[in-house]
């Protein structure tokens, strides 16, 4: 695992959704696609070339690794380092403070929620 | 059977799109970007014209990305980018040299004939000639000719004598080039006459101080209409001269920022 400082945030909502989705556990090219789309997983549909240009990146600053396990010759899994967890963490951290500012400025309507 | 082939084709041409990808990219994640599409495209819950439409534009940013990327780590390299500000502000100074100095050298060059008559002039105005004696008949046309040419003027700078017209009549000097060869006796300037509606004559003026029982001041002038053209000339080479020695730093510095690139990492496990 490379020990390099976790990602400053903000994150890009393409970086965010791929480390929220493999904070679930490890995954594979389409399930972090798919999970990423769902409005839960950050509501970010992407396609291959920007996950793995992303992952590429992620990789190399520490917060991503290979799980070097796979079903399928052509299909690779991925999981989140201690880095991304904790980046993902602070990421969350940051909208959370944001969501509760914007609560108490009554932006958001609580019986709208389902 | 027609949807398989359907199925073939669309891989392959996804497979083709991938080809476009900078060579890392595609070493690295070829096979798992074709199979993240394949699972895409098997899965019934996405609709196919969502996914076509997402493929679209994941492929026109993504491709932009990492070609920026591949940019980025190819030749944003501080070393190569301070040599090429370097070289480039090095030529710079040779190419602006190679214009100054020849420049300033027509341009002087351009005096000599005139310093030569109007001390002459001066000389012989001083001894008490008059300045029709001292300044001898001539009809030179300032807008046309390249003949050197000498104009008298009194202490008040009014034309007293002149070989040289322009639109008829004698153009005047501004005062404070006289207030200024006053005081240090000499002035060499380029200077603009403006008569009537002539307009753009520039002429290389040497003025000097006459003293004496008349005082006064003389002008012998020349048009630079010639020492332009080659002004231009010596600015055209250095200009060719410049944007080859700027385009021989870019090519050499894209050459070697892409000989040294950094190597190809295979972050990805085996294919």
């Amino acid at each position: 695992m490379a020990l390099t400082t976790p990602k400053p945030t903000p994150l890009t909502p393409a970086v965010f959704a791929i480390l929220l989705a493999l904070a679930e556990g490890d995954k594979h090219g389409y399930a972090i696609m798919k999970e990423a789309q769902t409005p839960q997983g950050g509501g970010v549909p992407m396609g291959p070339g920007t996950l793995y240009g992303t992952l590429d990146r992620l990789m190399r600053d520490g917060l991503v690794e290979e799980t070097g396990l796979t079903d399928d010759e052509r299909r690779r899994y991925y999981r989140l380092t201690a880095n991304g967890r904790a980046a993902v963490s602070a990421e969350v951290a940051r909208l959370d403070g944001a969501l509760a500012s914007a609560r108490s400025l009554g932006l958001i309507h609580e019986e709208g929620r389902s | 059977m027609i949807k398989t082939l359907f199925d073939n084709k669309a891989d392959k041409i996804y497979a083709l799109a991938i080809g476009l990808y900078p060579r890392r990219f595609r070493e690295a994640y070829a096979f798992p970007m074709r199979q993240a599409f394949r699972d895409a495209w098997s899965d019934n819950a996405l609709p196919r014209l969502h996914l076509l439409n997402l493929l679209a534009k994941d492929l026109i940013t993504s491709l932009a990305k990492e070609y920026l990327n591949m940019f980025r780590e190819t030749y944003a390299r501080p070393a190569l980018i301070f040599n090429a500000v370097i070289l480039a502000g090095i030529s710079t100074g040779i190419a602006l040299a190679l214009y100054a100095i020849p420049q300033q050298v027509l341009r002087n060059g351009a005096n000599d004939p005139q310093i030569q008559l109007a001390t002459d002039a001066v000389a012989m105005l001083e001894s008490g000639a008059p300045p029709s004696e001292a300044i001898s008949a001539g009809n030179v046309d300032m807008a046309r000719s390249l003949a050197p040419f000498i104009i008298a003027y009194d202490d008040q700078g009014k034309p007293l004598a002149s070989q040289a017209r322009l639109s008829g009549g004698i153009p005047v000097l501004p005062a404070g080039v006289f207030d200024y060869v006053r005081q240090h006796g000499e002035e060499r300037v380029s200077w603009q006459p403006i008569l009537g509606t002539t307009r753009g004559v520039r002429i290389a003026a040497v003025v000097e101080r006459v003293g004496g029982a008349h005082p006064g001041f003389v002008l012998a002038g020349r048009s630079l209409r010639e020492v332009e053209v080659r002004e231009a000339q010596v600015r055209q080479m250095a200009g060719l001269t410049w944007i080859g020695m700027i385009a021989l730093i870019v090519i050499g510095t894209l050459s070697y920022g892409w000989l040294t690139r950094p190597p190809v990492q295979h972050l990805a496990t085996s294919h």
